[in-house]
């Protein structure tokens, strides 16, 4: 895929999508929502002839202890053979333990042991796919005290491991950053180049916790001045990738997405055309 | 075939070469979902997680709430007091 | 030092609302507590699942409002996380959690309603299957159209309840223009289908359901025919059959029989 600018497809907005394919760089969709078989698939079939396609999940939690998902990861491989995607990512946090899914990408210490884990669980997820995946940096809200490594550093161990690619999240950096006391700058420091596929672009919000500020990974704003300037740091270290716009919460009109995806493109110094391949 | 057999029958062959009925029965149907509720999956995390209190007995909570909604149009039966 | 089994069940009994020091000790706290940190989480599955839940079951919601919604949808996800990840799998035991539910004594139908939302959205995510039309079903003799037992097309659901829940779904529409429903008016049979790019019901009569009902417990057309014909002899099962085929509930006859 060209280093260009797409957006998160959402429900609300499939219609409209369908309708006037809009230009824009590619499409994100959710594996956990294109499992069954509901009409919104039907379209997205039909989107994907006129579309490059990214399939992010959220659910394979490739931290869990026990493994992955075995029947659910049987349905992931099965879209991703029939959608044929571009690019196939999840988090590196976990979701999954003792048969019960809690909905939330939830942290993992950084630890030798936790590398082993998700090293295992990768593994066999590239092994099922027959592809390589991109492992996305979560947004914390705390960390653990025994951890040995930097985030950063599990994330690149990580690849140098399982031959895995990196999704760097803007957005997740910055709220990471100022939740965990981190410099974000800093933070960009020293990842394998090579491995970086995909970035991620969202707003977040303010809120608090013992009466301190906390930032919120809601998907539910434009992407913030914060997120913009560090992005500008991350295209001029690593250079241009494939970039998506999410939101989620309180979502716009589909211009404003579009608008926010125009942005992420001039960022990346990709032309407005470059980027227009779907018109 | 017995008589009510063929009866049953033949009725229900009747059904075959009936007036397409497809657009008025179709209309008796109601839509519910549309698209827009296809993605319940996503990624972000809920703006008010910090809110509230450290300890939430949600069955303590149950019994305090009023139902007020539609139900305020849902009339006669054998109501028993809430 | 908690090895990463024992974080991640601690870290789930949290979830699930238990204190656990053993987990709170192996968080780093600082001028935001190690307590408040791990409630981010906490509330997030819980609101999370909210939310998914009022999605599946918008009807219950608007019937008892955001508030109690809110309540009873706590209570369940206590009892019964989801067990894999896709949300819109989730609340199978919603409707008979309702039933059971305490605060909602004085609702008695909305168990039902729960269950008409359930089968609304197992409809929406069931495969569009090929229905059984007229046509296909033209130059069939009689005798083999009698004993024909033609299944429910995928998504179908035949749902039986002792109150109008149609018309309770009708008044808790968003922007309902029906007045009132009263409970006397009831009971009431809908069938839920799988549409092109929906979910829909339709409402029966007492014959389509008796109709429908044996064929759903293993009768052919002919012996449903005759539940409906031993109930209302009057009626006419080509009219029963005709909506029937109208409405698109079956699935088209496999190529071999």
């Amino acid at each position: 895929m060209q280093p260009v600018a797409g957006i998160g497809l959402r429900s609300p907005h499939l219609a409209e999508i369908a309708r006037d394919r809009p230009a824009t760089g590619f499409l994100e969709i959710h594996a956990e929502n294109y499992l069954g078989n509901s009409p919104a698939h039907r379209i997205v079939e039909r989107l994907r002839e006129d579309y490059e396609f990214s399939v992010h999940a959220v659910g394979l939690s490739l931290g869990s202890v026990d493994g992955l998902d075995e029947a659910h990861l049987d349905r992931v491989v099965a879209l991703i053979h029939r959608l044929e995607p571009t690019l196939v990512s999840d988090h590196l946090s976990w979701s999954l333990a003792d048969g019960r899914y809690f909905n939330d990408l939830l942290p993992l210490p950084y630890t030798e042991e936790a590398l082993q884990v998700v090293e295992r669980n990768v593994h066999h997820l590239q092994e099922r796919l027959g592809r390589r995946v991109l492992v996305e940096n979560p947004s914390c809200y705390l960390a653990f005290a025994h951890s040995t490594l930097s985030e950063p550093e599990f994330l690149a161990e990580l690849t140098r491991r399982t031959g895995c690619g990196l999704l760097l999240d803007a957005n997740n950096i910055v709220v990471t950053a100022h939740n965990l006391r981190l410099d974000a700058r800093a933070w960009l420091q020293g990842l394998p180049p090579a491995a970086i596929g995909q970035y991620h672009l969202a707003g977040h919000a303010v809120n608090d916790a013992d009466g301190e500020p906390v930032l919120i990974d809601d998907h539910g704003s434009r992407v913030g001045e914060g997120v913009w300037s560090l992005f500008g740091e991350i295209v001029r270290r690593y250079g241009p990738r494939p970039t998506l716009v999410e939101w989620d919460t309180d979502l716009p009109a589909l211009d404003v997405l579009l608008d926010e995806a125009r942005q992420a493109g001039r960022a990346l110094g990709v032309e407005a055309e470059a980027n227009a391949r779907a018109a | 075939m017995n008589p009510t057999r063929v009866a049953i029958a033949s009725a229900l062959a009747a059904a075959l070469v009936l007036p397409a009925a497809t657009s008025q029965a179709q209309g008796n149907m109601e839509k519910c979902y549309g698209i827009a509720k296809a993605g319940k999956n996503d990624c972000q995390t809920a703006k008010s997680s910090c809110a509230g209190t450290s300890k939430k007995d949600a069955q303590a909570d149950a019994w305090v709430s009023v139902p007020k909604g539609a139900c305020e149009k849902i009339v006669g039966g054998k109501l028993t007091a809430g | 030092m908690l090895e990463l089994r024992e974080l991640q069940g601690a870290f789930a009994a949290h979830l699930k609302g238990e204190d656990r020091p053993d987990l709170t000790e192996a968080v780093v706290g600082d001028t935001i507590s190690a307590a408040a940190r791990l409630r981010i989480h906490r509330h997030h599955v819980g609101q999370s699942l909210v939310g998914a839940l009022a999605s599946t079951f918008p009807t219950v919601q608007a019937i008892v409002g955001e508030a109690f919604f809110r309540a009873l949808a706590e209570g369940f996800i206590l009892r019964e996380l989801p067990a894999q990840p896709v949300l819109a799998e989730y609340g199978a035991g919603l409707p008979a959690y309702v039933s059971e539910y305490g605060p909602a004594a004085a609702l008695p139908y909305l168990a039902d309603m729960a269950q008409l939302d359930w089968a609304l959205n197992l409809a929406f995510h069931a495969p569009l299957e090929d229905r059984l039309t007229a046509s296909g079903l033209a130059g069939l003799p009689a005798e083999r159209l009698f004993d024909l037992k033609p299944a429910l097309a995928a998504g179908s659901t035949l749902l039986r309840s002792p109150y109008p829940i149609d018309r309770i779904w009708h008044a808790s529409q968003p922007g309902a223009t029906v007045g009132t429903v009263s409970l006397e008016e009831g009971p009431a049979s809908v069938l839920i289908l799988r549409r092109p790019d929906d979910a829909a019901f339709a409402s029966l009569d007492t014959v389509e359901e008796i109709f429908l009902a044996a064929l759903v417990e293993g009768s052919s057309l002919g012996e449903a025919a005759e539940a409906a014909v031993s109930v209302e002899p009057a009626v006419d099962p080509s009219r029963i059959l005709g909506r029937l085929l109208a409405l698109e509930a079956f699935a088209a006859l496999q190529h071999s029989s």
